[in-house]
């Protein structure tokens, strides 16, 4: 399915607010240096599309930093969630194959994911550690997303994918004036989309592609870990934040319930066992583990890549550690 | 488990006896709410009413689906608690997980188990599960090691196990005393005194890290071929179900993909032995 329509700005928040009557409808605002989600209001003002990128990521919607996971609330409220970026799009393909995996769905991320209408967005200003393409990945959503948008100007464009969007979307043209997208504006977000992929290619042109990171990792030797690893405060900055790290604990609660939170391969004693052995203990080690997850364990067992190139764990690390870096400086060094 | 169920749901289950079996270690006989089937060597997570929760492989016979019977060494936060229960009180229980001994490839074969310490736990559900099915083995030769003769755990069961035809065991203390009448020294010792056809045997390890690193590597020494050779691992776990990443031993979840895998499978993966 392919629909588009375009339709102008005030018109679609106009449409919007009236989505958010029976449903929670999140935007991209921005505050400050920062862009993040906020629930649609009337009141909402410096709603910006088509920038990279929401501070949180898309799998928050799902797997929330919190919750209860003993009691399943009935809620049939749909969660229509606008700006994704095309990265964390790609990153739903890791969290399905583990949150919906045969033998043990998850009944909680399942109703989310259920209950949500996916709103793609381009990327037409991208941020200085966006490298999706690097990984294979456009910079506008092409997969996963059941709509998506462009804004130029004072016009929206709204290319619908599933038939959730098109129920959803199609609500649009009752009330307000929609028209097929005009070829000169589909023409500029074409140009656009070529500039983006074109700076892409530029910041990260000495970036290695992911699959020659997990080779460059599996025969890279310690010094470089701890070198690098230097600045590290495990203070799990990169996992929290980023869109494909799933860890969680389970912590137990009076009346056997159970509270699912937010965890991390960074935090010390994540691998702990009684005897107190640990295999993590190491600074550097725990580092390393991240990385070796991302670029080689998950690509053994898993169809889908874990990491999508958004850069999120290179701007939240207070130590200033990019992973990037690191990866350069190896196939730099493996060059003959 | 049915696939609409809450994964993370515990049922209940009621203590009924606990048995004393050695200064570190007690067992516990537990009857859920309803009948309760695993098969031998999947794992069940365990929880104290709101304290916490760590996984235990039963020991008892998978062929009781109304009993459980879980054999637990202290060794921490929630096992200590574990140990201070009475009849009566109430635990949860989430599960079976895991993937457990695949027993119909032992069928028409030599067994020979290791097992060290607190790793009788899963042995002993696995032996149930062979003496229930004894005339498809060529025999089954068990091969325990403990600390010191009173660490020695299920004494009245060894006893009849030693009854049984085609059964042999072993045992050993790192540190004998006058009581002792078996072998001294670590348990691959006993290795050196059994007689068996390697090229039509299957070996089974389960014991304290350090053990399972010792026994494998007198085994593949012996001539088991690494994918007969197969291993019980321990790892940190929260879910039990291969999501929340706590028990990654390199490309694997040791919760869903184990606890069960041979040496073959596991060989190129980080610190398997810790
Ligand atoms: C598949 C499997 C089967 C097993 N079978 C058996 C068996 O049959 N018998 C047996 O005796 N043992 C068995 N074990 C080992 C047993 O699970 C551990 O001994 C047990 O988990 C120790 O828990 P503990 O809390 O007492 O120990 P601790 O050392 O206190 O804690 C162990 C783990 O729990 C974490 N932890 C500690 N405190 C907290 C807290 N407050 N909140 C959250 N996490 C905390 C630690 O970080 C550590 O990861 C098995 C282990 C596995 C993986
Ligand atoms: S590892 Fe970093 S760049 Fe990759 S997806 Fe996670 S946060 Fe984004
Ligand atoms: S990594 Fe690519 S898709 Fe993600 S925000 Fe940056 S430009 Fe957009
Ligand atoms: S214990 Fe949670 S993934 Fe294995």
């Amino acid at each position: 399915m392919q629909d588009s329509f375009q339709i102008k700005a005030e018109d679609w928040h106009s449409f919007l607010l009236d989505l958010s009557g029976d449903n929670t409808v999140y935007v991209p605002v921005k505050t400050f240096k920062n862009l993040d989600y906020k629930i649609f209001t009337k009141e909402i003002e410096n709603i910006v599309y088509n920038v990279a990128k929401p501070v949180t990521p898309l799998k928050n919607f799902f797997l929330p930093v919190k919750e209860n996971v003993f009691n399943e609330k009935k809620n049939n409220n749909k969660q229509i969630i606008i700006g994704i970026p095309s990265c964390d799009l790609k990153a739903l393909e890791i969290l399905d194959e583990i949150y919906l995996d045969n033998r043990y769905p998850d009944p909680f991320y399942k109703d989310r994911r259920k209950r949500s209408v996916l709103i793609g967005n381009d990327c037409f200003k991208i941020s200085d550690h966006c490298h999706c393409n690097s990984y294979g990945i456009e910079p506008y959503p092409v997969e996963h997303a059941d709509a998506s948008l462009s804004q130029i100007d004072n016009t929206i464009i709204v290319s619908i994918n599933t038939e959730k969007g098109k129920e959803l979307l199609n609500q649009a043209s009752a009330k307000y004036q929609v028209q097929e997208p005009q070829a000169e504006i589909l023409k500029i977000v074409q140009e656009r989309r070529n500039e983006i992929k074109k700076q892409l290619t530029v910041i990260n042109k000495t970036l290695p592609d992911y699959k020659t990171t997990g080779e460059l990792i599996k025969k890279s030797d310690d010094d470089i870990w701890i070198k690098h690893s230097r600045t590290c405060v495990s203070c799990g900055a990169c996992a929290v934040i980023c869109p494909t790290c799933t860890c969680f604990l389970l912590i137990d609660r009076p009346d056997f319930e159970k509270v699912r939170q937010v965890d991390a391969c960074q935090y010390p004693g994540f691998e702990r066992i009684a005897a107190g052995e640990d295999p993590l203990h190491k600074r550097f080690v725990r580092f390393r583990n991240r990385y070796l997850c991302k670029y080689v364990w998950k690509p053994e067992s898993f169809n889908s890549i874990a990491c999508t190139g958004c850069g999120r764990c290179i701007e939240s690390c207070i130590g200033n550690i990019s992973k990037n870096e690191i990866f350069i400086e190896m196939n730099t060094a493996a060059q003959p | 488990m049915p696939s609409d169920t809450n994964i993370y749901k515990p049922i209940k289950a009621k203590v009924e006896r606990v048995i004393d079996e050695s200064p570190l270690i007690k067992s516990f006989v537990l009857v859920p709410e309803h009948d309760f089937s695993f098969k031998t060597g999947e794992f069940i997570e365990l929880s104290i009413n709101g304290y916490g929760e760590a996984p235990f492989t039963p020991s008892s016979s998978p062929l009781d689906k109304k009993k459980i019977e879980v054999t637990v060494m202290k060794a921490g936060y929630v096992t200590e608690k574990i140990h201070a229960l009475k009849p009566g009180e109430v635990v949860g229980v989430r599960g079976p997980f895991g993937r457990g001994y695949p027993v119909d490839k032992f069928y028409g074969k030599e067994v020979v188990i290791l097992g060290g310490g607190c790793g009788f736990a899963p042995i002993r559900s696995l032996l149930y599960n062979l003496i229930a099915e004894k005339e498809k083995f060529e025999k089954v030769i068990l091969c325990y090691g403990s600390k010191t003769p009173e660490d020695c755990i299920y004494k009245p069961f060894v006893n009849e196990l030693r009854k049984v035809e085609r059964f042999e065991v072993y045992r050993s203390v790192d540190k004998a005393d006058g009581s002792w009448n078996e072998r001294e020294g670590v348990v691959t010792v006993l290795l050196d005194d059994i007689n068996m056809n390697i090229s039509n045997s299957v070996a089974i390890v389960c014991g304290p890290p350090v053990m399972m690193k010792y026994g494998t590597l007198k085994l593949l020494e012996m001539g088991y071929p690494e994918t007969d050779i197969y291993l019980s691992m321990e790892k940190n776990m929260s879910c039990g179900l291969g999501k929340c990443g706590h028990c990654m031993m390199g490309k694997y979840y040791v919760c869903k993909d184990g606890p069960v895998f041979t040496f073959d499978e596991i060989k190129d993966q980080p610190d398997i032995w810790l």
